[in-house]
């Protein structure tokens, strides 16, 4: 990977940060890969597959380890801070807006619950669709272990959102079943 | 700034800067009910609505998704309370990547994905249980049950971007307000 200078990096993953709706992995893999060639594709999907396997929010974890490979220890600063602040601005200037809009005016308060319900709704399909695809995804799987796959995202819904069980303990226990149940597919499938 | 403001910037550092190591899975977004438990049911940094409201702000807004710690921060204590809340929450995992960068050159591919494919039934869960969490604040008025329900069946037919979805269902509640 080519050296660059701290200012470039800043400026890219500023680009990266202004242009993430709904996740930064498109735009990463736009500005990096398509338009400035600082990575191949198969690079950026390495490092991806570290930046999620670890805790943290994995477009910050990639930035990290970029900022790195670009320019040393001091690549993280440029790209975690171009990554966050001048979205952090962004997102100040409108909560600052919708808090003074909402209060005086209630049709716009109307459509701040509108968009609210929009991103409830969101949530649950986004949850739907990637357990939808736990199951369609691997056909050639026996039931039992797509149906475990689904256990999991069930027993998530029930003990988080319907008992209110103590969260850290449901995602590390969920965490730890999941991997047992993939780990033991995995020597399954090596064995035959 | 207040000295209530100074006494709150501890709790924050410290609440994030341990949730953070909870987000498992690649995003901010499988941790939401976690982020509301502490938020608002234990501190009470926020209320339900102002939760339900930053949320919002934060996924309809341009900027990754964990935008949401720096205005509940910003909520607390002002602009100091969002740069150290987005610092707390950012610190620990960015330096584990930063050492995992280091010494991960050549790692074992497989082992990273069943790693990855481990994540994805829990971070379903999460993300369900994060859209039923919501709608308990959000859909207080039948209009907005009707949009939580009809975002929830068109979006899984029909992949747009978050903006697209949060803009007609504003401007679809302002209409019919």
């Amino acid at each position: 990977m080519n050296k660059h200078s701290l200012p470039a990096l800043a400026l890219a993953f500023a680009q990266i940060g202004l242009s993430s709706v709904g996740g930064a992995a498109a735009p990463i893999r736009h500005v990096l890969v398509v338009r400035r060639r600082w990575l191949t594709e198969a690079e950026l999907a390495e490092t991806f597959a570290i930046a999620q396997a670890l805790p943290g929010a994995s477009a910050a974890n990639l930035a990290v380890i970029l900022g790195d490979r670009f320019a040393g220890a001091l690549g993280p600063f440029a790209t975690v801070g171009g990554l966050s602040l001048p979205s952090l601005g962004v997102a100040l200037v409108l909560v600052a807006a919708a808090t003074h809009l909402s209060a005086a005016n209630a049709r716009f308060a109307a459509a701040e619950a509108g968009v609210s319900a929009a991103v409830a709704g969101l949530f649950v399909s986004n949850g739907v669709r990637l357990a939808w695809r736990l199951w369609h995804d691997a056909p050639a799987l026996r039931r039992r272990w797509r149906g475990a796959r689904l256990g999991i995202s069930l027993a998530g819904v029930a003990l988080v959102a319907g008992l209110h069980v103590f969260i850290p303990v449901v995602l590390v226990g969920l965490a730890a079943t999941s991997f047992g149940i993939e780990f033991a597919l995995r020597r399954r499938v090596a064995a035959t | 700034m207040s000295s209530d403001a100074v006494h709150a910037l501890l709790p924050l550092v410290l609440r994030f800067g341990v949730i953070s190591l909870f987000a498992i899975g690649g995003g901010t977004s499988s941790i939401i009910p976690l982020i509301h438990d502490v938020a608002v049911r234990e501190l009470h940094w926020v209320d339900d609505r102002a939760f339900t409201e930053l949320l919002a702000i934060a996924q309809a807004a341009p900027g990754p998704n964990y935008m949401l710690i720096p205005l509940i921060g910003w909520h607390v204590a002002g602009i100091l309370g969002a740069v150290l809340s987005l610092a707390a929450f950012l610190i620990l995992p960015v330096t584990i990547a930063f050492i995992a960068g280091r010494l991960l050159h050549r790692h074992d591919n497989a082992t990273m994905a069943t790693v990855r494919g481990a994540f994805r039934p829990v971070t379903a869960g999460m993300w369900v249980s994060s859209g039923i969490i919501i709608a308990r604040t959000a859909d207080k008025a039948t209009v907005d049950v009707a949009i939580t329900v009809l975002v929830v069946v068109l979006a899984l037919r029909v992949e747009l971007s978050p903006l697209w979805w949060c803009l007609g269902a504003g401007v679809l509640g302002a209409l019919l307000a």
